[in-house]
């Protein structure tokens, strides 16, 4: 009974620690937010001004009748303007005149004196307008003595003023970036002394009670034990046993038909085999009997998957795509979402500047707003990549990644899948059937066939492997 | 002048921002439903477009919830009904003849609510599509008969009749109960609009897109489904207490299945993903030849028309815009805006010449 109430106890502690990591990282993501968005203003507030003070330079310096560098680009583009309007005009006089050509009939000689008293009036027009602009900008000049002096004393002063104004709002964007960073740093360590008050408890429980690693190394995160799998008399996993190592890239490989899916949707648990275990080291203590997990509590574990033929959400645009695949990360609950509740902005915020970042990596940034319906193969195929990135995952499993593209495609998924192994520090395991992405990516193979392992090493061991070639091409 | 120019800069951004939040259409059409109640007071409006708005505002709230099921979920239900009238009867067997006071009859036709969902949602788990469909119809004929036998409850052939609906010992005015439905139909887009826009929906668009792929990212079939029918039930229910409010009398065999397949063609005449469609193609159906069709003196003739008129505007709809009636006005919106721009350049080009 005491043991019962101990697990009990173990498990709850488990959940709870799980759940303050989550709101961890929630609230250090969202700090960065606030703090980014602090920054913007400040740099908005900080153009502001800049343009305020502009604008009343230029008035101190047209009222002492000194020509800026400022006042000399307004000059020029209202001349441009002019000229602008000059252009058009002109164009239109003669759409005019070739009108009147065709249903007037008049001479050429009678037309060409139209056009040059049209012409000679429009120059004339042009000449003025732009006289009077330069003439406007004199004649606001209404302090003719001491100009020049004045004009310097008042932009010192304006320049003092400046500097003092940018410097309150510096400070004052200042004082909110620290209010919000102590907050947030405050709620953090507090969350942090619980995470280790939890975790201190768990060691003390867990000094009792046996190991439960089921005998899994530390280097080991999965290990599929005597799987197997049957659809009536048909046996597509037999026996099936092997271990994948933390941080590796491993492949699958064997003909069609051998089964490597079908272990896939095992360990996913879209299957459920009748014997054989399957162990998943979920963090460095923990190791976890995926039989006992249904479909879709697998990703919370830290696993997640592509598929074959691409299944994505066609009717959402790509980000909220990604946004789905992070479905299991969102903490707010049903009510929350019917009012749309502060905590659920503010979750959707960090959400999306993850999921920009993710699809920034993969280069995916021009496609973000439109549904992904039309696109082409090799980019749907890094949408479900991208998709796999956005809830942290332990271990991803690559259904056929390479199915359907073209060489040079193909040749960017191995460095992307390398990146992803470096950057996300995860584990991959794929099935492929393409040779030389296999080869060239995976740290260990395992080769399949009828549902039976036939061999397991390194690339090399795996090429010049008999047995392999056999099953492959055919026993000779 | 500068500064006057920059400050209306702000107040028009200001302005855009107000004009932009996702609420501000539906409170807006909240308004101009209120001020057509203003109008009839004054007389300009007539009572049956009154009525005509009313049927449309009580059944756009069935057909909101009805679209989160279909048009979000891929569940097709024709028990809708069943519900409608299930609401309609307990608003007027608990309020109307037993006399309890509001929040418990709120409080029972909630539990209800949640009851009928949960056991429809169960069975959908089992089963998809078409057959899911014939399930429910028989469950919403179910509960058909059942309102016709049980008269205690329903008044059975009779119909239960409904006195003035009472708030806090007072009697409310017709005038008041179209206030009430105003605001609870507003408030209802406004939820619907955020279920939509939340993880709730895009989970019910992922499952009915692929399962496989709604499952392996950690979206429960189970919890949404049936969360998906307990929405649709609770939309239902209200609707139904809305409409014995309003009506104040309501006949058992009226809620039959050609009710839930006028909800169903109204949903996706409209266009099933969007509030407005859902609300034009609820007025198209039930709202039309109350508030159009009987003031053009050709169908005041042929009364028979009216209903072949609606039956051939939703065939034609459904054969040439399957988007719906919503998706009919967009692109006519775009047609017309390409229209103005290849006008302008032919004009351009006649004022101007063309470009070298």
């Amino acid at each position: 009974m005491a043991k019962m109430i101990d697990r009990l106890v173990l498990k709850y502690r488990i959940l709870r620690i799980e759940k303050l990591q989550a709101k961890q990282e929630f609230l250090g993501n969202y700090r960065d937010i606030q703090v980014s968005r602090q920054n913007n203003k400040l740099l908005l507030a900080n153009s502001r001004i800049e343009e305020a003070h502009q604008e009343k330079l230029r008035d101190f310096a047209l009222r002492a009748g000194i020509m800026t560098k400022y006042i000399e680009q307004e000059i020029n583009t209202l001349i441009l303007k002019a000229e602008t309007k000059y252009y058009w005009k002109k164009r239109a006089l003669n759409q005019i005149m070739i009108r009147k050509a065709k249903t007037n009939k008049l001479d050429e000689s009678q037309l060409e004196i139209i056009r040059n008293k049209k012409q000679i009036f429009l120059d004339d027009m042009l000449a003025l307008q732009k006289q009077k602009i330069t003439a406007s900008f004199k004649e606001k000049a209404k302090d003719p003595e001491q100009p020049v002096a004045l004009y310097e004393n008042n932009s010192l002063l304006l320049d003092t003023f400046y500097e003092k104004k940018t410097q309150l709002v510096k400070d004052k964007y200042a004082t909110k970036i620290s209010k919000i960073e102590t907050t947030k740093n405050h709620q953090l360590e507090r969350i942090a002394k619980n995470i280790k008050t939890h975790k201190d408890l768990i060691a003390k429980l867990t000094k009792d009670m046996p190991k439960s690693d089921n005998g899994l190394p530390e280097d080991v995160i999965l290990r599929l034990d005597k799987l197997t799998m049957r659809f009536g008399g048909l046996v597509a996993v037999d026996n099936l046993t092997f271990d994948v190592k933390k941080g590796e890239i491993f492949g699958l490989i064997g003909p069609n038909g051998a089964g490597k899916t079908t272990v896939f949707n095992c360990i996913t648990k879209f299957y459920n085999p009748p014997s054989g275990c399957m162990y998943f080291r979920k963090n460095p203590v923990e190791v976890i009997l995926l039989n006992e997990y249904p479909v879709h509590t697998i990703v919370k574990q830290g696993i997640v998957r592509t598929f074959q033929n691409v299944e994505l959400i066609w009717e959402l645009s790509v980000m909220d795509n990604l946004l789905v695949a992070a479905h299991s990360l969102f903490q707010t609950g049903f009510f929350g979402q019917l009012i749309h509740s502060r905590k659920l902005r503010q979750e959707e915020a960090v959400l999306r500047t993850k999921a920009t970042g993710i699809l920034a990596m993969l280069g995916l940034l021009p496609y973000q707003f439109g549904i992904p319906f039309g696109l082409p193969y090799g980019i749907l195929k890094k949408i479900e990549l991208a998709r796999t990135l956005m809830v942290n995952p332990k271990m991803i499993i690559l259904d056929e990644p390479a199915a359907g593209l073209n060489e040079s495609e193909t040749v960017e998924l191995a460095k992307i899948i390398r990146k992803i192994r470096k950057e996300y520090n995860t584990t991959i395991f794929l099935v492929e059937h393409d040779m030389g992405l296999v080869m060239d990516v995976c740290d260990t193979i395992c080769a399949i066939s009828f549902g039976k392992q036939i061999a397991i090493g390194s690339p090399k061991e795996i090429q010049n492997n008999k047995i392999v070639r056999d099953a492959y091409l055919g026993e000779e | 002048m500068r500064k006057l120019t920059n400050f209306m800069k702000q107040q028009s951004k200001q302005f855009a921002s107000v004009v932009k939040h996702p609420y501000f259409g539906f409170i807006l059409f909240g308004l101009i439903l209120l001020f057509t109640l203003y109008l009839r007071g004054m007389g300009l409006v007539t009572i049956s477009i009154i009525n005509a708005i009313v049927m449309t505002m009580i059944y756009s709230i069935i057909a909101l919830g009805f679209s989160l099921l279909l048009g979000y979920g891929g569940l097709a239900s024709l028990g809708t009904a069943g519900f409608v009238g299930l609401g309609s009867f307990i608003m007027g067997y608990f309020s109307g003849v037993l006399d309890y006071p509001l929040i418990y009859t709120l409080g029972i036709s909630f539990v209800a609510a949640i009851v009928v969902g949960l056991v429809v949602g169960f069975i959908s788990l089992r089963i998809e599509g078409m057959y899911l469909a014939i399930i429910t119809l028989g469950l919403g004929e179910i509960l058909r008969a059942f309102f016709i036998s049980y008269d205690k409850f329903t008044g059975g052939y009779s119909g239960r009749q409904f006195r003035d609906f009472t708030l806090f010992g007072n009697a409310v005015s017709t005038e008041a109960v179209y206030i009430i439905i105003t605001v609870l139909f507003v408030l209802a887009m406004i939820a619907t609009l955020n279920i939509i826009k939340s993880p709730t929906g895009r989970a019910l668009l992922a499952m009915k897109n692929s399962d496989s792929a709604a499952q392996s990212m950690g979206i429960s079939l189970l919890k949404y489904r049936l969360l998906a029918f307990v929405i649709s039930t609770v939309f239902a229910i209200l609707a139904g207490m809305l409409y014995i409010m309003y009506i104040k009398f309501s006949y058992a065999p009226d809620w039959n299945l050609s009710f839930s397949l006028n909800i169903l063609a109204a949903v996706i005449v409209g266009g099933a993903q969007s509030i407005a469609g859902i609300i034009l193609g609820v007025f198209t159906i039930f709202g039309l030849n109350l508030a159009v069709l009987n003031y053009i003196p050709f169908f005041q003739n042929n009364s028979a028309l009216m209903v072949i008129f609606n039956g051939v505007l939703i065939i034609v709809v459904v054969m040439f815009y399957p988007g719906g009636l919503i998706r009919l006005l967009q692109t006519l919106k775009y047609k017309i805006i390409f229209a103005f721009r290849k006008l302008k350049m032919k004009w351009k080009v006649y004022k101007y010449g063309k470009d070298d």
